[in-house]
């Protein structure tokens, strides 16, 4: 006869198994800390690429006005406030990211530890069917 | 009042019969709409802007994941911008390229908002969105609909400009890509749309989120009266030309579209609302709880009476047929019993003929032997 409580938790695991589950058990064979920084050097070179592509579009905007008016304090400025712009970018994205991947590391482990639990109810459910 | 809720009760079980089907039909329209909507605007490329070629995109793009569909959205726009100038077409890729680094790689679900951002305003509704995302989505979201805004006025601007652009060779190119970057950079209008849009959104979130009765209603009608305001300020100081118009159907727009947000996610009954004060070793609590409004459908239940009920109409010629064979049935050995000599046959009377055909037909009906 079939066992209501078995099926259920069996539905659910196989549930989890087919929807979350997927990106979680992928996100839980790493440690949070390893995790987390393997997605803030990526995000230093996504953001890297991508401010390249804001100065070079501020430049394609302004290339007139600056050839107009060319010195070497207004290049020594203009690079410094590149730079900066950059750095300061890259620390609010590091932080922008450390918490994002932090938080989803720490999501995706307790759904693992849940669906871990239901798996070892279903193991007790077997072995007690069996004796 | 009620029979919202009841629809909205009919409405959700419907859903929930059914849901991976109107899932993809949903996603099928969004599709199909935004296929349509690109090729009508800035449909260059005759090729990719036939309606055949939008619906074949569209019912691939409805048997994969969302994200898809906004890829295809994505190339989409390109393939018509490659039509107009290969400078155009890096500029709108750059572009495109800063939002998805710098935002749709964190939040890849909010890349649906930035999808229908634009769409809104094809539609003629662009109001709709900051209120919508206040009432149902986080503040992270603006971003999203500040990327969409921004997707908008470029197409916008190429639809308007594309006969103009001229010009050959790396310097055309240049030319163009730079005068598409500033025309879009300094379009007023656009820097209106994005303030009111922002000043709007934030009203409409802080509002639905207070305790006060009627939250959601209050942060509706403020947050329109609060874009209506920014877009005619914009419109009067920086002498944009906004159509009045749309201003007006889209706060309507907006408005209906509140309303209903509120009846799915947000019904509470106030009158039934509840304030409680109680206090532990640290803090002092002031709870206010209201409970969710929740109406239960009208149940149809069908009662049967006599379940089986049969008429029988008899038939006055049949009977009197039978009354003769009635008393002539067949014997228990198969053999037609025979009147006994001598005697007379028994006459029946109708009333007795009746008695029995019920009885026959009461025990055929139940079964029952004799």
């Amino acid at each position: 006869m079939l066992d209501r409580k078995k099926v259920e938790l069996m539905t659910r695991l196989a549930f989890y198994e087919q929807t979350e589950g997927k990106e979680d058990f992928k996100i839980s064979e790493y440690y949070r800390r390893d995790y987390t920084g393997l997605h803030m050097i990526c995000s230093v070179l996504w953001v890297t690429v991508g401010y390249i592509c804001v100065v070079g579009m501020f430049m394609l905007v302004k290339m007139e006005d600056i050839m107009g008016s060319v010195s070497n304090g207004l290049i020594v400025m203009l690079a410094g406030a590149v730079v900066l712009g950059y750095i300061s970018l890259i620390i609010v994205y590091l932080i922008i990211t450390g918490h994002i991947y932090n938080e989803k590391h720490k999501d995706a482990r307790q759904r693992v530890k849940k669906y871990n639990h239901n798996l070892t109810r279903l193991l007790r459910m077997y072995e007690k069917e069996n004796r | 009042m009620d029979s919202i809720y009841v629809l909205r009760g009919r409405i959700e079980e419907l859903y929930s019969r059914n849901s991976k089907i109107y899932d993809k039909a949903i996603q099928f329209i969004l599709a199909v709409s935004t296929f349509l909507l690109i090729n009508r605007n800035v449909g260059f490329m005759k090729a990719a802007a036939s309606p055949a070629a939008s619906v074949v995109l569209a019912v691939i793009c409805t048997f994969l994941p969302l994200a898809v569909t906004i890829v295809a959205a994505t190339a989409l726009i390109m393939l018509h911008m490659y039509s107009v100038s290969l400078g155009i077409l890096a500029v709108t890729a750059v572009m495109f390229l800063v939002m998805y680094i710098f935002y749709l790689r964190l939040a890849p679900k909010k890349a649906l908002v930035a999808l229908l951002t634009p769409l809104a305003f094809f539609l003629h509704v662009p109001y709709v969105i900051p209120v919508a995302c206040g009432l149902a989505a986080s503040p992270g979201s603006m971003v999203a609909v500040i990327c969409g805004t921004l997707v908008y006025y470029m197409m916008e601007y190429v639809k308007k400009a594309a006969a103009n652009l001229d010009g050959s060779g790396i310097k055309g190119m240049l030319t163009q890509g730079t005068d598409y970057l500033s025309k879009v950079f300094q379009n007023k209008e656009m820097w209106v749309m994005l303030i009111a849009f922002i000043l709007c959104f934030f009203v409409v979130y802080g509002i639905h989120r207070a305790s006060m009765d009627h939250a959601w209603k209050i942060a509706i009608v403020v947050g329109i009266i609060v874009n209506l305001v920014a877009v005619v300020a914009g419109d009067i100081v920086l002498g944009v030309h906004t159509s009045y118009g749309m201003l007006i159907g889209g706060s309507v727009a907006s408005l209906v579209i509140g309303l209903i947000l509120e009846v799915f996610y947000f019904s509470v009954d106030y009158t039934r609302s509840e304030k409680l004060q109680f206090e532990d070793d640290e803090y002092y609590y002031y709870v206010k709880a209201v409970p969710k409004l929740s109406v239960a459908g009208p149940e149809k239940t069908v009662k049967r009476i006599n379940e089986r009920q049969e008429t029988e109409i008899i038939d006055t010629e049949s009977v009197r047929k039978k009354s003769g064979t009635a008393s002539g049935g067949v014997g228990k050995n198969g053999k037609r019993p025979m009147p006994k000599k001598g005697q007379s046959v028994k006459k029946h009377d109708m009333k007795e003929v009746d008695k029995m055909l019920l009885t026959q037909s009461l025990r055929k009906d139940l079964n029952i032997k004799k």
